[in-house]
């Protein structure tokens, strides 16, 4: 229980930040994020992103605008704000500051 | 072969069979659970509809087919996730820094915790508040009925709090709504378990033309309902029938009573109402009917709603009746108010007539209702010169005391006359009581008192009364005929006429003495005390048949029995 636990806490932690990351490239749309996402087997189902991407927006982090689309209805296509950039420019450090903290830890380990 | 359902998702509409339309309703009705129904959730929900409605045209259109089946749903439900998989993301996401999380975390349940109070559909009698009170209080509705019922026998009061929980409970008409009011967490379990019963919740999304199930189940519902609703139906035609009788009576009574007051002679009248001036009157008799009758006529409105489902009243014609009916009560309050200010001062005028002498003095009642036909041009035929006839019984009052009263024998006997009258102020009440005409009439002997008094230019009866007080000179002899006997104060007419042997004695003889008239029969035993002491004033002392002669004074009883004598000087009952 614990390491399941464990395991998606690490996971949900980092979710936003490659979110983020992966917007911060450019204006994306939602099914392109996922499949991002699916690649890099962070995310198994869509609809998990979706209350992710609202909130993220609803913090200031995200905007988005409706583009038309050739096959359906219009599209949401999501952009970083100035905020999200900053907040993601912070989260580099943490990140970095994790990674090290991890490979400290790990050193000593012989397997 | 499979039936199709149109559905419209996002203003896209799409063609999908029956089993598939099923499972994405239900799967769409636990995603909306789930994510509760704040602001943001509704945005998650229209990004995942609009992501399906596009998975939908990717699938038509790489398919090239015209029909969502059950494959396809369930590819995009496999591609979307269950709501368990949302479940356990959001868990792992809750306690992060952002504050909806709770909404959407492990513990919505806090929120549901607290009970809603609604009125519950399914076990109704009559509306379902009972039941719904009892869902909230933990109590079983049942007993909440049992105490209805009593506060409705005692003073009916019982029927005006239905009537107002009614009103304010509203009814549980989703599946969220009845879990809230039961209390219970509106979890995945339990809308999977009965998502088919739910008839609203998505009806404004996913309009279809499928809605028979949901109403099959309802018609069900509504049948067993139907079945417990007997009872208090028929308790309400009970209702509905005495209200309509009620109101019918209640206008008829009304009609009536303005019928009196504009003169159309009818025996349904009101008495207060005589107390007030024509237009007054009518004024103040419509807004009691209307005081009376406004809440009757919404009790029976509103059983005729619920028995017949009829559209209620809109607000305007309520806030009406309700304004209405409030001006009725002030103007009631405002009436009684200004009548019973007419009445604060009284006023007394005297008049005094002088009587002819006469050795005895016969007094008797005239009824002035009476007419006597040879008496046309007699002076007892002034009253009926007085009146115009047509509403006598307006002009008639009875409150008339006569008292007799002692004066100097040598002096002239005259008759003194108080009238008095109330009023809002001492003139109104002067000028009212000057307004009552009311004389006695002698004739020789006999001296008349009219039966009643009258009241001209239409005089308010505002407690006319009229005091005639006798004056005559001691030692002068009295006749009271037994008409008068109602009318005469202070003395006891009917002791006096007990005295007589005969039972149907038409009249009394008095005196009058230095304290007043004295009833000049003697009783009788008094008669007999007169005789035996007669005897012993003639015979010195003699006794005869009962041989005792019994002294109070010192408790002295001397006997004499068989030739015996007994004297006894104690104290001795007989």
């Amino acid at each position: 229980m614990i390491a399941e636990n464990t395991q998606t806490q690490m996971r949900k932690g980092i979710l936003e930040y490659c979110i983020l990351s992966i917007i911060s490239r450019g204006e994306i749309y939602a099914s392109d994020i996922i499949a991002e996402l699916k690649k890099a087997q962070l995310l198994v189902v869509e609809g998990t992103l979706y209350p992710l991407l609202t909130r993220l927006k609803n913090n200031g982090l995200l905007s988005y605008t409706w583009k038309e689309s050739t096959s359906g209805p219009p599209r949401k296509y999501y952009e970083i704000t100035a905020e999200g950039k900053a907040v993601l420019s912070r989260l580099d450090v943490t990140w970095k500051e994790l990674v090290f903290a991890v490979e400290i830890s790990l050193e000593g380990r012989n397997d | 072969m499979n039936k199709t359902i149109i559905i419209n998702i996002n203003s896209i509409v799409f063609h999908i069979e029956e089993d598939a339309y099923d499972t994405l309703r239900s799967y769409m009705i636990d995603i909306k659970k789930h994510f509760g129904n704040t602001a943001e959730s509704k945005e998650i929900l229209e990004d995942i509809e609009n992501r399906i409605a596009e998975m939908f045209n990717e699938h038509i259109q790489t398919g090239r087919k015209e029909v969502i089946n059950l494959d396809d749903v369930q590819r995009v439900i496999g591609q979307m996730g269950h709501v368990r998989d949302f479940e356990e993301s959001a868990d792992s996401v809750g306690g992060q820094h952002y504050e909806q999380e709770a909404r959407v975390g492990p513990s919505p349940q806090v929120d549901y915790m607290s009970k809603k109070l609604m009125r519950d559909p399914d076990d109704k009698i009559i509306g379902g508040v009972c039941s719904g009170l009892g869902h909230y209080f933990g109590i079983d509705a049942v007993w909440l009925r049992v105490i209805l019922v009593v506060f409705c026998l005692v003073g009916g009061s019982g029927v005006l709090i239905y009537i107002v929980l009614w009103l304010v409970m509203p009814m549980a008409e989703t599946r969220a709504d009845k879990m809230a009011m039961r209390g219970e967490e509106p979890n995945l379990q339990n809308f999977k378990k009965s998502f088919d019963e739910e008839t609203r919740s998505f009806s404004e999304t996913f309009s279809s033309t499928g809605e028979h199930i949901g109403r099959g189940v309802r018609s069900a519902g509504n049948l067993l309902s139907g079945c417990l609703g007997l009872i208090g139906k028929m308790i309400a035609w009970i209702m509905l029938v005495s209200a309509g009788l009620t109101l019918l009576g209640l206008f008829i009574f009304y009609i009536f009573n303005v019928m009196n007051i504009f003169g159309l002679e009818n025996p349904m009248f009101f008495p207060p109402l005589r107390g007030l001036a024509t237009q007054e009157a009518f004024i103040a008799v419509t807004f009691g009917f209307l005081a009376i009758s406004i809440p009757f006529f919404a009790l029976f409105f509103w059983l005729i709603r619920i028995l017949f489902s009829v559209e209620k009243l809109n607000n305007y014609m309520m806030l009406t009746m309700f304004a209405v009916w409030i001006v009725s009560i002030v103007g009631i309050i405002y009436y009684c108010i200004a009548v019973s200010q007419d009445f604060r001062e009284k006023s007394t005028v005297n008049v005094q007539k002088s009587l002819q002498p006469q050795e005895v003095y016969y007094f008797t009642e005239k009824d002035i209702r009476v007419l006597d036909a040879s008496e046309q041009n007699s002076l007892k035929s002034k009253f009926n010169i007085q009146l115009d006839g047509q509403d006598l019984r307006n002009y008639l009052h009875r409150d008339i005391n006569i008292y007799f009263e002692s004066i100097d024998s040598l002096s002239q006997p005259y008759i003194q006359y108080s009238y008095s009258a109330k009023g809002k102020t001492y003139q109104l009440a002067s000028e009212r009581a000057r307004n009552i005409v009311y004389e006695a009439i002698q004739e020789q002997k006999t001296i008349l008192f009219p039966s009643h008094f009258l009241l001209t230019k239409n005089t308010l009866e505002r407690d006319q009364q009229v005091t005639v007080t006798v004056y005559l000179p001691q030692g002068a002899n009295v006749v009271l005929q037994k008409e008068i006997e109602h009318k005469i104060r202070d003395i006891s007419y009917w002791e006096c006429r007990e005295n007589y042997p005969n039972d149907q004695q038409k009249y009394t003889e008095w005196t009058m003495s230095d304290a007043g008239l004295r009833c000049a029969q003697p009783t009788q035993s008094e008669e007999e005390e007169v005789k035996s002491e007669k005897k012993a004033l003639l015979d010195g002392v003699e006794i005869k048949k009962d041989s005792v002669i019994h002294i109070d004074g010192s408790n002295v009883t001397i006997e004499v029995k068989d030739n015996s004598l007994k004297i006894n000087t104690k104290k001795e009952k007989s």
